[in-house]
C-alpha cells in the first residue's frame, strides 16, 4: 500500500464527499494530472530512498536562515570573495572564531568574531585581509551580532 | 469572586491551557529585522498607497501618533521629529510572520493562526509547572531566530489568555510571558483591563456596558450570569462572561470565522499523491475566493496546510503549513487557486498518506479599486496560464522583481495617465523596504 497509485475510479470516490464547486474545471484538472494511473510495480521500489536535498540537509533551521551577498574583499584570505553568497543561521550561537554578520556603523558587515578581550569590555571584528582595519566594539549601541555564517555558495557556471 | 466558577478548582494538573502569541507591533517589528539601527526610534508603517499610519512602534505611540493619521499630516503635527516611515510591504510581513508561526508549530501540541499577528495555542500535554518557563523560552527563540518580539498570554480560557498577553506586552517584569493560573491573578488582571479591551466585546457592547457602570473586565465578570443574559440576550457576550470567569466557552471553530477564512476537510480515506491533493486544495481555494467576493473583500495572504492521520501511529507522520503573500490583494478564484497550489507544491512530501488539507486566506481587507477583472474559470486557460506563470515567475525570481509582467498585469499609472510598466509603479509606495527573504536581488549586502 505504500505506493498507492490513484486511478480515475478511486480518485472519484475520494471526491465523493467534497462539494465540487465547478465541475468542468475539476474534471479537466484530473485529466491533466492523473495520467499515471496504469503503473507497473517497479523492482526499484524496495530500494527507494529520498533524493538528497540541500534545503533539507543543509538548512537546519529554516526559520532562522537568511542569505547575504559578499561585497568587497575584506574576508579574502578566509576564502570569501566578492560576489559569493553566504547562508546565515541566527539559531547558531556564534563563538570565538565564528564568521559573523554584524550590524555596525549603519550597515551589515561580515567578519571573524574575536572574543579575546571580552573581559576587558570590548570585542573585535577581524577581517581576513591585512588591508582592512580590525573593528573594536566597546559600545553596544548601534552594534548587533545579527547571525552566524554557516555556508558559502559560489557559482561557476551561468544558471 | 464572581458567580459560579472558581479558577482554583479548575486548576488541576489535567486542565487544558490556552496560550496566545501576539507579535508586538507586527509590521514595525518586521521592518526592524533588517534595520537594527531603528531600535528605540519612532517607526510607522503606512497603509496601501501611503495613505495613513497603520502600525506604530512604541516610541511612535508615546509621541502621540495615532493610528489612521494621514501621512501628509505627520510632518505638520510633529515638526522637527525624526520618524522612520515605511510603505507597507506585505511580502516581507507575510514571510517573516510565517517563520514565527512555524516555530510556534514546532513548540506547541496544536495551534490556530488567528490573524497575521496573533496565534492561539492549545497547550495540552505541557505540564503546568513548566508553562511559564516554556513561554519565556518561546519568546527567546522567536526573538533570536527571526528577530521579532512576541508577547505570550497563558490561561485556561482564550479570553483570559488574550488579557494575559496584553499584560505581558505592557510590563517587562513578565519577561514577555504572563500566565493567569489562579483566582488572585485572574482578578488582578481583570481589574486592570478596561471593558472595551476585552476580546469579543465590540465597541457597541462596550459603550452599553460603560453606560451601565461596567468599567473594567472585573466589573463585568462580577455581574450575575442571569443579568448578562437578560441585558444582552446574546450568546457571544455570555460566553465572554463565562471565559472571564475561567470557564472555557468560546468554541475553537468560532476562531476561524473572524479574521481569516478557512476551508478544510478531512478526506474520506487517505490520499498519498499530489494530484489527488491538488484537486481538493483547488476546490477549497475556490471556496475561499467565493467567500471573499461574497463579502466584498480581498485577501493578501494564502496559506495551505496538510496533515497525515495522527491516529495512525503505524504510519509516518507529517504536518506542514505555509503561506504566500499575493502581490495584489485579491479575491480572484484563479489567483487564489494558483497560489494555493504553489504552496501545496512546496509543502508536499511524497511517501505519506494524507488525511486532511485546508486553505486559509488572511490579511483580509476591503476590495480596492485596483482589483483586476474577475474572470470565470476555464480549465484549459488555467493550465496555459499556469505554465506561463511558472516561466515568468522563475525569470522574475532569478533576475529581480517584475522583469517580465503579463499584459493583464499592466496597471494604470499613479497619475491616472497611461499604463504603468509594473505593479510597483501603480500603487504609491515611496518608502517600501526590500524583500530580503523572498527575492534574491534583495538579500542583504555584506561589506
Amino acid at each position: 500500500m505504500r505506493n498507492f497509485v490513484p486511478n480515475f475510479r478511486n480518485v472519484y470516490e475520494i471526491m465523493g464527499n467534497i462539494k465540487i464547486i465547478r465541475g468542468v474545471f475539476d474534471t479537466k484538472l484530473e485529466l491533466e494530472h492523473a495520467g499515471i494511473a496504469a503503473g507497473f510495480p517497479s523492482p526499484a521500489d524496495d530500494y527507494r530512498h529520498e533524493t538528497l536535498d540541500f534545503n533539507r540537509d543543509y538548512i537546519r533551521h529554516p526559520e532562522a536562515s537568511f542569505y547575504g551577498d559578499v561585497e568587497g574583499d575584506s574576508m579574502r584570505d578566509a576564502g570569501l570573495l566578492d560576489g559569493d553568497r553566504v547562508i546565515i543561521d541566527r539559531a547558531v550561537e556564534p563563538h570565538h572564531g565564528s564568521i559573523v554578520v554584524a550590524w555596525w556603523d549603519g550597515g551589515f558587515t561580515m567578519k571573524f568574531l574575536d572574543l579575546t578581550h571580552r573581559k576587558d569590555g570590548y570585542i573585535e571584528l577581524r577581517p581576513a585581509n591585512p588591508d582592512y582595519p580590525v573593528f573594536k566594539v566597546d559600545d553596544p549601541n548601534n552594534f548587533e551580532i545579527w547571525g552566524t555564517v554557516i555556508h558559502l555558495i559560489r557559482t561557476f557556471e551561468k544558471i | 469572586m464572581g458567580y459560579g466558577y472558581s479558577l482554583d478548582s479548575h486548576f488541576r494538573k489535567d486542565i487544558e491551557m490556552y496560550g496566545i502569541a501576539d507579535l508586538d507591533n507586527c509590521y514595525v517589528s518586521c521592518e526592524r529585522v533588517f534595520r537594527p539601527d531603528l531600535k528605540g526610534v519612532p517607526v510607522v508603517v503606512l497603509s496601501n498607497n501611503d495613505g495613513c499610519v497603520v502600525a506604530r512602534s512604541n516610541e511612535a505611540k508615546a509621541m502621540g501618533i495615532k493610528e489612521g493619521t494621514p501621512y501628509f499630516q505627520l510632518e505638520q503635527q510633529f515638526p522637527g521629529h525624526k520618524i522612520a516611515v515605511f510603505s507597507s510591504n506585505y511580502e516581507l510581513y507575510g514571510e517573516l510572520t510565517g517563520r514565527v508561526v512555524s516555530i510556534i508549530r514546532q513548540e506547541t501540541p496544536a495551534y490556530f493562526r488567528y490573524s497575521i499577528d496573533e496565534c492561539f495555542m492549545y497547550l495540552d500535554g505541557i505540564e503546568l509547572d513548566h508553562l511559564q518557563k516554556w513561554g519565556e523560552n518561546l519568546h527567546k527563540r522567536v526573538k533570536r531566530e527571526v528577530g521579532m518580539p512576541i508577547s505570550i498570554g497563558l490561561a485556561p480560557t482564550k479570553t483570559l489568555a488574550k488579557i494575559a498577553s496584553k499584560l505581558a506586552k505592557k510590563y517587562e517584569v513578565y519577561k514577555h510571558c504572563c500566565m493567569i493560573d489562579n483566582d488572585y491573578k485572574r482578578e488582578k488582571a481583570l481589574e486592570w483591563c478596561p471593558i472595551e479591551d476585552v476580546w469579543g466585546i465590540g465597541r457597541r457592547y462596550a459603550a452599553k456596558l460603560q453606560s451601565l457602570g461596567v468599567k473594567t473586565a472585573l466589573d463585568f465578570a462580577k455581574h450575575h450570569k442571569d443579568w448578562v443574559r437578560l441585558t444582552f440576550n446574546n450568546i457571544n457576550i455570555v460566553r465572554t462572561w463565562q471565559e472571564l470567569n475561567g470557564e472555557d466557552a468560546v468554541p475553537n471553530e468560532e476562531l476561524a470565522k473572524k479574521k481569516s477564512i478557512c476551508t478544510s476537510r478531512s478526506f474520506n480515506g487517505m490520499i498519498p499523491d499530489i494530484e489527488g491533493l491538488r484537486t481538493h486544495v483547488s476546490n477549497y481555494a475556490a471556496r475561499c475566493a467565493e467567500k471573499l467576493r461574497q463579502q466584498n473583500t480581498v485577501a493578501s495572504i494564502v496559506g495551505v496546510f496538510l496533515n497525515t492521520n495522527a491516529f495512525r501511529e503505524d504510519l509516518a507522520q507529517y504536518w506542514n503549513f505555509q503561506e504566500r503573500p499575493l502581490i495584489t490583494p485579491s479575491s480572484s478564484t484563479i489567483t487564489i487557486i494558483q497560489t494555493a497550489n504553489d504552496v501545496l507544491q512546496s509543502i508536499y512530501r511524497p511517501g505519506h498518506q494524507y488525511k486532511k488539507a485546508g486553505v486559509i486566506v488572511m490579511g483580509i481587507g476591503p476590495d480596492s479599486p485596483i482589483q483586476q477583472d474577475l474572470f470565470d474559470i476555464n480549465a484549459e486557460q488555467f493550465q496555459k496560464m499556469r505554465r506561463l506563470d511558472e516561466v515568468v515567475d522563475r525569470i522574475n525570481r532569478m533576475h529581480g522583481s517584475e522583469t517580465i509582467v503579463l499584459g493583464s498585469q499592466q496597471y494604470t499609472k499613479k497619475d491616472g495617465k497611461g499604463k504603468a510598466d509594473v505593479f510597483a509603479n501603480a500603487i504609491k509606495h515611496d518608502f517600501k523596504s526590500k524583500n530580503p527573504t523572498t527575492r534574491w536581488a534583495d538579500i542583504i549586502k555584506l561589506h
